[in-house]
């Protein structure tokens, strides 16, 4: 009485979490979407003309190196996520020439060359975005106006933080005023806003917020496509952080690095006094939420230990603070995170989990 | 959000009460028309058969002898006649000596009046001899002859009736508890006056309400009752590191100061010297997705899985794996005629939404199994070293101190098969040292 059926057979665990590494890539396309289109809004179709063709030409590099290999993986959603990325770190009136060669550059050299999926040492989307800043700094650096700001069609207007980078002027501390003599005024939605909090909140304890921060809080600012909101952003990340698809620990330890080196050292350079940087200013004027939340959490070229993790948010805040301060770009994230990508072997060697388990084989 | 016990503890935060929906009333199995009495039922030295084709044996009566140290005998689940004795391949590797005997005859116990003997009485040789020939084992694990460690085990600091849930859909002990409870905790004062620890526990899962309760009423009436400590799911268990953050065992306690059997081992104890039986029987759970009626059953040691299956209802369609014990630490089988051992605590079908089962991929290095895993190794740093071939490298960062507990293995997004790549290296590493 045989009664074979057919099973599989193989060793322990016979379950597994539901999360594959194709649905953490795909779920966190999925969570930069209202980021893209608040994006679409801003800047109109031609934004999704600049994504489309980021996405379209990492997904062509993919199928290349599949056709080469015998081997598709375009299905696990990285590639498609890197190219998501890259699009939307774009200026939206970027020439289309600039986002096809980011993404070419990110899946065939940075990722296929080093051995595909898991073995790339850089950031792929970071790194065709520096490819491309370094290569083409003028288109790069050519921003328009949100709709709602009027000019959609403007092919002018610095980013606030280009803004704070050409104005070296001494004696400047209040930075959103720099912004409205450099033409960046507070909309007529960040006053309305302000005001009301003003009245309700803040007036009660004594306070009162300028105008200007709502707009770089809600992303009625010049910026990269998918930069721009932070609300949303920060809305996604939370999804994402409580669903534990990325790790809390490398924004966490950004954030708490960036925010210190700003609050104590930010306001130097325009003559402040120590401990009065604008902390949010800095955190909601450039790339800031989305390289911390979606680039600088990507597994592969992030440490996998926690402490490795903390050590690495921590390079990134410090090394992002010097190069806003002192480098030559007014943005610095992108570099930075692909600096700490390349000392995440270093970063492991220092920490190495044999000691930490060494000390806790006492237990027995 | 989980965060705490992950930070805590590491291991995983698993839904332990999933696929069970209801708590369902013990069945006791029908008897099998056929048992496939494995002779080798646990590791250790096979016992000699002394039974031929073609032999009558009655319900109980001896199959194999055990004749060396490591060794426990085997005895007839049912009365009938021997129609062969053949070699069977076993789910952890290897192969034993089945004994097949075909139901025939009246039964000896059935319907008898039982046997009930005062083991207060009774000296202490007499009750490890009564487990010794009997066959009583360790019910789950490597299934050591329960005499031997007992008598090599005496004087603990602490003995612990350890009824916490092991891995998700595994309800046999509960259950063996709820149904079984004055007997467990009798079984557990006899391995109590063998082993004359210095303090005795019973350690609780704290979401079983109902449980809890009737274990307290049951010890309530008793002199030097041991305590209850309840602790909440999860995995891996871990009782020794639990027992430590109780304070119940100190910290520097050595490996031998803790002991602790489960309530089917407890169970078997109470029924070897109490009832005079031998392990014949034992309670097995039949569960998973694939399952039409989910249940525990008590079963007969040589029934075929299949019977079990078709006893809660059949499957409700095709198992993607067929489970014996817990699904991240179980064995697989390989057919439905696999016999149940002594050792064969759970059948769990499981079907596809249940596996998870994906293609792999390279590791992305997302150090979830570094977070998972509860002896703080990291499995991705490992498993690179041994795809390397490099495993010295992989020793000293810690691989012989897996247990091969199966966290970083179900936690993996990339299906990476790390499991059974450190149980061959350590296989390798110890055969190496030898």
């Amino acid at each position: 009485m045989s009664r074979s059926i057919n099973m599989l057979v193989g060793p322990a665990p016979f379950i597994h979490e539901r999360e594959s590494t194709s649905s953490l890539a795909w779920g966190t396309s999925l969570a930069l979407l209202p980021a893209f289109i608040w994006g679409l809004y801003c800047f109109g179709p031609r934004s999704a003309l600049v994504v489309g063709v980021a996405i379209a030409s990492a997904a062509a590099a993919e199928l290349l190196i599949g056709l080469l290999h015998r081997d598709f993986s375009l299905g696990d959603g990285t590639a498609f996520l890197s190219g998501f990325l890259i699009g939307l770190a774009m200026p939206p009136g970027v020439a289309l020439y600039v986002p096809i060669a980011a993404s070419l550059f990110a899946i065939l050299v940075v990722k296929a060359a080093f051995g595909g999926l898991g073995s790339n040492w850089m950031n792929p989307a970071l790194s065709g975005l520096v490819f491309a800043l370094l290569n083409w700094p003028r288109e790069m650096g050519t921003w328009m106006l949100p709709r709602q700001l009027g000019g959609a069609q403007a092919l002018s207007g610095a980013t606030p933080l280009g803004i704070l980078k050409s104005s070296p002027s001494i004696g400047d501390t209040d930075l959103l005023g720099l912004l409205s003599r450099a033409g960046l005024r507070p909309s007529d939605f960040d006053r309305s806003i302000t005001a009301f909090l003003n009245e309700e909140v803040f007036g009660h304890i004594g306070a009162s917020l300028p105008s200007g921060y709502m707009d770089l809080f809600f992303g009625n600012r010049p910026g990269a496509i998918g930069e721009l909101s932070g609300i949303l952003l920060l809305a996604a990340s939370i999804i994402l952080l409580s669903r534990r698809m990325i790790r809390w620990e490398i924004p966490a330890s950004i954030f708490a690095s960036y925010g210190l080196l700003v609050w104590i050292f930010g306001a130097l350079p325009s003559g402040g006094a120590f401990f009065s940087g604008d902390i949010l200013f800095e955190l909601f004027s450039g790339s800031f939420i989305l390289v911390a939340f979606f680039m600088a959490t990507d597994p592969v070229t992030s440490p996998a230990t926690r402490v490795g993790m903390l050590i690495y948010g921590f390079g990134i805040g410090v090394l992002t603070f010097l190069l806003r301060s002192f480098g030559s770009f007014p943005e610095g994230t992108a570099f930075a995170v692909i600096m700490m990508d390349c000392a995440v072997p270093l970063i492991e060697k220092i920490h190495t989990p044999a000691r930490r388990g060494g000390k806790e084989a006492s237990r027995g | 959000m989980r965060f705490p016990s992950t930070l805590r503890h590491n291991g995983l935060s698993l839904d332990f009460k999933r696929d069970w929906p209801l708590v369902p009333p013990v069945q006791n199995a029908f008897l099998p028309a056929e048992a496939v009495v494995l002779l080798r039922q646990h590791g250790g030295p096979s016992p000699r058969c002394i039974v031929q084709k073609g032999d009558f044996v009655r319900e109980g009566q001896l199959l194999g002898k055990a004749e060396a140290e490591g060794s426990s005998p085997v005895h007839a689940p049912i009365p009938g006649s021997i129609r062969e004795i053949r070699e069977v391949r076993l789910p952890s590797g290897g192969s034993s000596q089945a004994v097949v005997i075909v139901l025939q005859g009246t039964f000896s116990r059935l319907g008898k009046r039982e046997e009930k003997y005062v083991w207060n009485s009774m000296s202490q040789n007499d009750i490890l001899g009564s487990l010794r020939d009997r066959g009583v084992i360790e019910m789950e694990g490597e299934g050591r002859p329960l005499g031997e460690l007992l008598r090599t085990s005496r004087g603990p600091e602490l003995l612990v009736l350890d009824c916490l849930a092991r891995e998700p859909y595994l309800r046999t002990e509960s259950t063996v508890l709820s149904e079984r409870g004055a007997e467990v905790l009798e079984g557990f004062a006899i391995v109590r006056s063998v082993l004359a620890p210095e303090r005795s526990l019973v350690a609780l899962d704290s979401t079983e309400r109902d449980l809890v309760a009737s274990v307290r009423a049951l010890l309530s009436d008793k002199k030097e009752a041991p305590d209850c400590f309840l602790f909440p799911p999860h995995y891996p268990e871990e009782l020794r590191r639990r027992l430590v953050e109780a304070g119940a065992l100190s910290k520097k306690a050595s490996k031998a100061a803790l002991f602790s059997i489960s309530p089917s081992t407890a169970l078997a104890v109470y029924e070897a010297v109490v009832r005079a039986k031998p392990l014949v029987e034992r309670y097995v759970t039949v569960a998973g997705g694939a399952v039409k009626r989910p249940a525990v059953l008590k079963v007969r040691i040589g029934t075929p899985l299949g019977d079990l299956v078709e006893e809660c209802g059949g499957f409700l369609g095709a198992p993607e794996r067929l489970v014996l014990g817990g699904p991240l630490c179980g064995e697989p089988a390989y057919d439905l005629d696999m016999p149940v051992t002594k050792l064969t605590g759970a059948v769990i079908a499981l079907t596809r939404e249940e596996t998870n089962r994906g293609k792999r991929v390279p590791c992305i290095r997302c150090g979830r199994c570094v977070s998972v895993c509860p002896e703080g190794l990291n499995p991705e740093a490992l498993f690179r070293r041994i795809a390397l071939n490099r495993e010295g490298e992989a020793v000293s960062l810690g691989l012989s101190r897996c247990s091969g507990c199966g966290a970083c293995g179900y936690i993996c997004p990339s299906r990476i098969p790390l499991v059974e790549a450190f149980e061959m290296s350590k296989q390798h590493v110890e055969a190496k040292k030898r």
